[in-house]
């Protein structure tokens, strides 16, 4: 074992962070439910970066800390289907940005469906990527910091057929949920860290509380566990590490967005103040999949087969 | 970055594997009485298992070839630990000796102390137990009262220790006392246990028959050589202790053979359909290997020569997370069989994981030491 980056994968990180260092600082005037990162999105792609995981020397492991980076802003960038799920199911030369789903599709709102060139689903029977080219998609208003549009219905037999199998959609899925999840989750402790490091009650740091300090300590511990959960499962590619790190994240996912807001006081409730850009969101990324409770049964299946 | 095991890693854990099937009798699980390290079972077990693992090269492989290892990495080390602590640990509490006692005596010892110690710890014959918690010093360890008078020809030590597992057959106790009245003036002795003075009495405990005991020093005279690195410098002993105690036992391994063996129970007995009962065991499990990547992470630490630093804090608490999502696991899902006492296993899981928040220093101070260390929250 060795939890050290490769000189290769240290380089490709800073070159992620550096491209990433002039999306940080909030827009003027930012306040909204979320933030649109198709600039982001627009940078990394005339980068290279988003086919990292096809080009020599790299692979899904490179994809996954894009996505982590990537998911600690506070935009909202579609990355992890086009850099790391299209690319392991056989889609990586389809057209981004990607919408990721599953049957029953039509009708419900699926996340970054609205501006989405291609939407690839579990059809039930096998996996497709359908283009979106010319097909209106309506956008809808969630409680979630993320945009959501709903799914149109598609003809039967329509659209093209991966080489990938259910399963392998489901794993790639699993693996790419649980690297937003654990990027959205450090960006949203880091900040919370440092406001109750700075916000004064009672004469004294609000992070000086024993009270306060225990509970941001738990969810150090649970991000820690998300990440390394998450590389273990793309490193090893099995399908029960990902079902493990996914149900994992999601677990963590719950608990750090309600945690990091809840320190805040009111000024997290307002849309002025950033942490609902990663707390909402993570409540998106909680229940994606079918949730928590589904992902572990999944891995269940995997484990202990019956 | 690879998380993978070597080959070599893979194949030193067979060997492992298959040394202690060999060696343990097959109704292990019955005679330790679910694994209780230190029943009299166990420790008479241990004091011949020790010796051959040790003749197999397999009890500080890991330590320099001076010490009686063989200088290879810290990895083997916790091969070893995995594999024995799910075993039961038949090592009894001999795994407290290659863990934290010898490596600090290799750190702080002088060679009189290291030749004396290390070699019998390197052959599996020495038990040490650990002297730090006193009556009204837990948690603040460093308020701790037992005091060491020094005088010309030693030390004079009066107080007592509570807590304190193995005490009733350890060879040496590894005791924190008083030099100084500063709060972190304190020394570390090592102190054979038959030395005049010293008292100890069995507390009863849930985690097995000789877990805890109290220790009373009464007028114990031990020699100036008796003290462990300098006099008054104690505390950076037992700071390095710490580091390797916290991490030292995988708790999470017998945890996941107890998850393991309940899942084995359940599917039998029908009772492993229900999706919440599958979705509850595979987020112990997830729980668990968190937990175990991250101990992983600190060994990788180790291995590379790292300082410590608060990984360790982070790991003993998804440790115990992990262990309480366990015990919450069992002691829903498995009630019936845990009352009737029916499997070793599950039992001993049960136990163990129930107390994995007090045990190497409790939960709390671990948080404290995230907040302080990794976060780099403000005191007060």
């Amino acid at each position: 074992m060795n939890f050290d980056l490769t000189q290769d994968q240290r380089l490709f990180k800073d070159s992620v962070t550096r491209l990433l260092d002039k999306y940080r600082a909030l827009p003027a005037g930012h306040a909204s439910y979320w933030l649109d990162g198709s600039a982001v999105r627009k940078d990394l792609e005339e980068g290279g970066f988003l086919s990292i995981s096809t080009q020599q020397g790299y692979g899904p492991f490179e994809a996954l800390l894009l996505v982590e980076a990537v998911a600690m802003l506070p935009q909202v960038v579609e990355v992890a289907a086009s850099a790391l799920v299209a690319p392991a199911v056989g889609a990586g030369d389809c057209r981004g940005p990607v919408a990721l789903a599953s049957t029953p599709v039509a009708g419900r709102p699926v996340r970054f469906l609205p501006g989405a060139a291609t939407l690839i689903v579990d059809s039930g029977a096998d996996v497709r990527a359908y283009d979106l080219a010319g097909i209106n998609v309506p956008a809808v208003d969630t409680p979630f910091a993320a945009p959501f549009g709903i799914a149109p219905e598609f003809a039967a037999g329509a659209g093209r057929k991966l080489g990938a199998s259910r399963k392998a959609f489901l794993q790639w899925r699993q693996v790419a949920l649980a690297g937003e999840i654990v990027g959205a989750m450090q960006a949203a402790l880091d900040l919370t860290v440092q406001y109750v490091k700075n916000r004064q009650q009672f004469g004294h740091p609000l992070g000086s509380f024993q009270a306060i300090q225990h509970r941001l300590s738990e969810c150090a511990v649970l991000v820690h566990g998300a990440r390394l959960s998450t590389y273990r499962a793309v490193l090893s590619g099995s399908a029960s590490d990902a079902a493990l790190a996914c149900s994992y994240a999601q677990d963590a996912a719950a608990r750090i967005s309600y945690d990091t807001p809840q320190f805040h006081g009111a000024i997290g409730q307002t849309l002025e103040y950033p942490v609902h850009y990663w707390s909402y969101r993570l409540r998106a990324l909680q229940g994606e999949l079918d949730g928590v409770s589904t992902q572990g049964a999944r891995a269940a299946d995997e484990l202990w087969p019956a | 970055m690879d998380l993978d095991w070597t080959p070599g890693h893979a194949a030193f854990r067979e060997r492992v594997r298959s040394v202690i099937y060999d060696n343990l009798p097959s109704d292990w699980e019955d005679k330790s009485n679910g694994f209780d390290v230190g029943s009299d079972f166990v420790v008479a077990f241990a004091r011949t298992f020790a010796p051959k693992l040790a003749k197999e090269g397999l009890l500080v492989p890991h330590w320099p070839k001076a010490f009686g290892g063989q200088d290879v990495d810290a990895w083997h080390h916790w091969i070893l630990n995995e594999e024995l602590w799910a075993a039961g640990e038949p090592r009894s509490y001999q795994y407290m000796s290659v863990n934290w006692a010898g490596p600090a005596i290799m750190q702080f010892g002088n060679e009189e102390q290291k030749k004396e110690h290390l070699g019998r710890i390197s052959s599996g014959t020495l038990f040490y137990c650990q002297g730090f918690s006193e009556p009204n010093a837990g948690s603040d360890l460093a308020s701790l009262k037992t005091r060491a008078e020094k005088t010309a020809d030693g030390y004079i030590i009066n107080g007592s220790k509570i807590w304190t597992s193995a005490a009733s057959f350890a060879d040496y106790c590894f005791l924190l006392a008083r030099t100084g009245s500063e709060k972190r003036v304190i020394s570390v002795f090592l102190i054979p246990m038959n030395t005049p003075g010293i008292k100890v009495n069995v507390i009863r405990g849930l985690q097995g028959a000789k877990g805890l005991h109290e220790v009373f020093l009464d007028n114990v005279r031990v020699p100036h050589s008796a003290l462990l690195g300098e006099e008054h410098k104690g505390w950076n002993v037992m700071t390095h202790v710490m580091h390797n105690e916290r991490i030292g036992a995988p708790r999470y391994a017998l945890t996941l053979r107890g998850l393991d063996r309940a899942v084995q129970i359940l599917s039998r007995k029908g009772r492993f359909k229900n999706n919440e009962v599958r979705s509850r065991a595979a987020r112990v499990r997830a729980a668990c290997e968190a937990a175990r990547l991250m101990c992983c992470e600190v060994i990788d630490g180790r291995v590379k020569n790292k300082a410590p630093s608060a990984l360790t804090n982070l790991a003993r608490y998804a440790i115990v997370q992990s262990d309480r999502l366990a015990c919450d696991f069992l002691g829903e899902f498995l009630h019936d069989e845990l009352m009737a006492n029916e499997d070793k296993v599950i039992s001993a899981a049960y136990r163990r994981t129930n107390s994995s928040g007090i045990a190497a220093g409790s939960a709390e101070i671990q948080l404290n030491l995230v907040a302080r260390n990794e976060l780099q929250l403000p005191r007060d």
